[in-house]
């Protein structure tokens, strides 16, 4: 039997729906501006995954997480997963916040149960289980902005424990027009308001391998020399931060590029992608798509005068959120 | 080799009491936390539930702990029981560095987020007054928790509703077996809230009287609320601190039953599968099982399915086993490691809970256990959580006394 530490973790196939044209690159040649601070995702056509009489019950979120879901699978050409792993900050919002407006208007009497059937978090990977009729392994995690980090550790842990061979991972958070007012003033970090579901097939398997995800590392509450303890000139050349033009949330990325000692290329996505729970989750995907193309568009290079001519081994995602979590992905060409 | 992962502490509150002794005393006199609803604020008033008996005020007090803290319940449930867990296992602020938190909540601060939605919603929706509403959701509850702990390395929240606890102490087991980190304080805490208490109302799944899991009768569920925590920890970690262990973790498998969000596969396959692979990487066989903490809700779709998926493991002799749902209420996201901690109670003690309130079994020839079984050597026991939308889990502690050398 094999070692653990023998297995790799290989990421297969992505879709994603954003503030994008959906379920395309499109975004890499030309990104659609943001027209203001609250942006929701550009619909994806379900009704290629979807008969409409169960996309009727559904709401966005959940059709949104069967296209990214059903897409990535079919380009792994993966059907039943060993598991389904989901990240969700809010999880399912719209219902959520719909139940807790009848009861606040009507009292706690005629709710109506399918609000409250699909306004849970785990409604979301559960879907997918039922939809496949997939008996893996599925969990879901939420955690404000490493819900995407801590299911994707979740997979690459039980892929190198030799436990499953591929899973899809998962991310996904909506918002309405309530939470978008509500984010403005509980996260002054966000500049620009967004939705993200993104769905990955992550494998032992290295064929057909758009990269490979070689590290997963979550830093609760870290101090700024700890997180740089963790890049190196070798491995860490390029990088693409959370940053997004706003100072609070850009500071500590400027204090730790002042501690390293290399000045790695920085790259950007929050420009293109925009802010929520999940949206470190389309970093990973526009991040994993580089790589896989070997091309970085100009509008994600955060230091105009940054330069590099090599081809790209790797590219490491450092995220940070509100409460000094650092969350860092490592990235490598196959 | 196999990675052994050990479990080195435990705490737990819930409507039988603070803490494992008074948990215990409870049991072992048979008395049930399921009460007339005296701290919950609802217009369903008439209907039981398993409460803990501090307010608030009175637990924050003991916490000696201020704003936002003092105002979420779920994160005041959560510290009491994760402090007397990780005082239990003697860790230190330099082993926190090296250990995740890991906390299953759906409901995490729900209860503020009810109490302040109206005025927010209703004042001005062009200006909501927001702020009362940060902090609220799941994450930030566990990341206040692990906060008043000490500085962990890593702090995540499952959440799969009935399950999300399971869970935890799942992905805290893989993240020490794959080197990742050494310790794993694990678990989950729930507070009861309006949100939920109507939820399941809405469904039609709440006993007007104290729920009767396994019986003919059965009517459905009492909500409570809760936390409990257990810390796990490597076999190498557990030498290097001396560490004293209560058990070992020796299998877990999770499994979704795929079929709908709210209701059961009538075969139990989800159930089925998760006790499957948790006696696979146990390498037992079903009859070492010594006693099985059903997840037993009370419903009349959850108990017979979770007896079907069972009588598919174990054929018609089944092993021990009852629900503790009539002492504790069902604690939804806290379940898994507050039936845990019972599990640990039991190994440690020799003592199997009885079911309360099964009058006419809900099979002839199946009855869970209608008396409480005393000093009666327990070695081996699973626990099962199964969660909405067929997220299901099951774990087995096994019996390990003492310091590994």
């Amino acid at each position: 039997m094999k070692e653990p530490s023998d297995k790799k973790c290989y990421v297969r196939s992505m879709a994603l729906v954003s503030c994008q044209k959906p379920l395309c690159d499109e975004w890499m040649d030309e990104p659609c501006p943001f027209e203001s601070a609250y942006v929701r995702a550009q619909e994806p056509n379900s009704k290629e995954f979807i008969v409409p009489s169960e996309a009727r019950r559904m709401s966005r979120i959940l059709k949104r997480t069967v296209c990214t879901s059903l897409t990535a699978l079919n380009e792994a050409g993966i059907h039943d997963p060993n598991a389904i792993i989901t990240g969700t900050g809010m999880g399912c919002m719209e219902n959520s916040e719909k139940f807790l407006i009848d009861m606040a208007t009507f009292g706690e009497n005629c709710l109506k149960p399918s609000l409250f059937m699909q306004s849970t978090h785990n409604t979301i990977g559960s879907l997918i289980g039922i939809v496949l009729k997939c008996h893996g392994y599925n969990n879901t995690y939420s955690h404000e902005g490493i819900s995407f980090e801590s299911a994707l550790l979740d997979g690459f842990v039980q892929l190198k424990l030799g436990v499953i061979r591929n899973a899809l991972i998962g991310s996904h958070d909506e918002n309405t027009p309530f939470s978008a007012l509500m984010f403005e003033r509980i996260h002054p970090e966000y500049r620009v308001l967004t939705e993200t579901s993104m769905s990955a097939v992550i494998t032992t398997d290295s064929s057909n391998a758009i990269c490979e995800v070689a590290s997963v590392c979550i830093l609760h509450g870290a101090d700024i020399d700890e997180v740089a303890s963790k890049l190196n000139a070798n491995e860490d050349k390029m990088i693409l931060l959370g940053v997004n033009d706003v100072k609070v949330n850009d500071n500590p990325y400027l204090e730790l590029l002042a501690e390293l000692s290399f000045k790695p290329v920085c790259l950007q996505y929050k420009n293109i992608f925009g802010d929520n729970f999940s949206s470190s989750a389309a970093g990973f995907y526009a991040a994993a798509r580089i790589i896989e193309r070997q091309t970085v568009p100009s509008f994600m290079l955060w230091r105009k005068d940054d330069d590099f001519t090599d081809k790209i081994s790797g590219l490491t995602i450092v995220n940070r959120t509100e409460d000094s979590t650092w969350a860092i992905i490592r990235l490598k060409a196959v | 080799m196999k990675q052994k992962v050990y479990v080195t502490g435990a705490g737990i509150i819930s409507a039988i009491g603070v803490g494992k002794e008074a948990t215990l005393r409870s049991i072992l006199n048979e008395a049930s936390g399921v009460m007339p609803m005296s701290y919950l604020e609802s217009e369903h008033s008439y209907l039981p539930v398993g409460e803990v008996k501090l307010s608030n005020a009175e637990m924050s007090h003991a916490l000696n702990v201020s704003y936002p803290i003092n105002e979420l319940r779920t994160v005041l449930l959560g510290i009491f029981a994760a402090k007397e867990a990780v005082e239990e296992a003697r860790l230190k602020a330099m082993d926190l560095r090296k250990a995740a938190f890991i906390s299953g909540t759906t409901v995490g601060g729900m209860d503020k987020t009810e109490r302040h939605f109206k005025s927010v919603f209703d004042a001005n929706a062009d200006t909501p007054d927001c702020k009362e509403l940060k902090y609220n959701d799941c994450g930030y509850s566990s990341n206040l928790i692990a906060d008043y702990l000490g500085n962990f390395q890593i702090v995540t929240t499952p959440s799969t509703a009935c399950s999300s606890a399971a869970n935890a102490i799942i992905l805290g087991a893989n993240l020490i077996k794959a080197g990742i980190v050494d310790i794993a304080v694990v678990g989950g805490s729930e507070a009861l809230t309006k949100f939920h208490l109507n939820g399941f109302n809405s469904l039609m799944i709440l006993d007007k009287e104290r729920c009767r899991p396994f019986d003919k009768g059965r009517a459905g569920i009492n909500l409570g609320e809760g936390a409990a925590y257990i810390v796990l920890e490597s076999a190498q970690s557990v030498k290097n601190r001396g560490a004293r262990v209560l058990a070992e973790l020796i299998g877990y498998g999770n499994s979704c039953d795929a079929f709908h969000q709210t209701a059961t596969s009538e075969n139990g396959d989800g159930a089925y599968l998760a006790m499957r692979k948790a006696l696979d990487m146990s390498h037992l066989n079903p009859d070492e099982i010594d006693y099985v903490n059903t997840h037993g809700t009370g419903t009349p779709n959850n108990d017979i399915c979770e007896l079907a998926a069972m009588e598919r493991i174990w054929g018609a002799e089944l092993p021990d086993f009852s629900s503790t749902k009539p002492f504790t209420g069902h604690t939804t996201s806290a379940s898994g490691s507050i039936e845990a901690v019972i599990c640990l109670l039991s190994i440690a003690n020799g003592v199997r809970p009885k079911s309360i309130g099964v009058s006419i079994s809900l099979k002839d020839d199946i009855t869970p256990l209608t008396e409480t079984k005393r000093d009666c050597s327990t070695k081996n026991v699973m626990n099962n959580s199964f969660g909405f939308g067929g997220n299901d889990s099951s774990l087995i502690f096994s019996e390990h006394e003492g310091t590994i050398g």
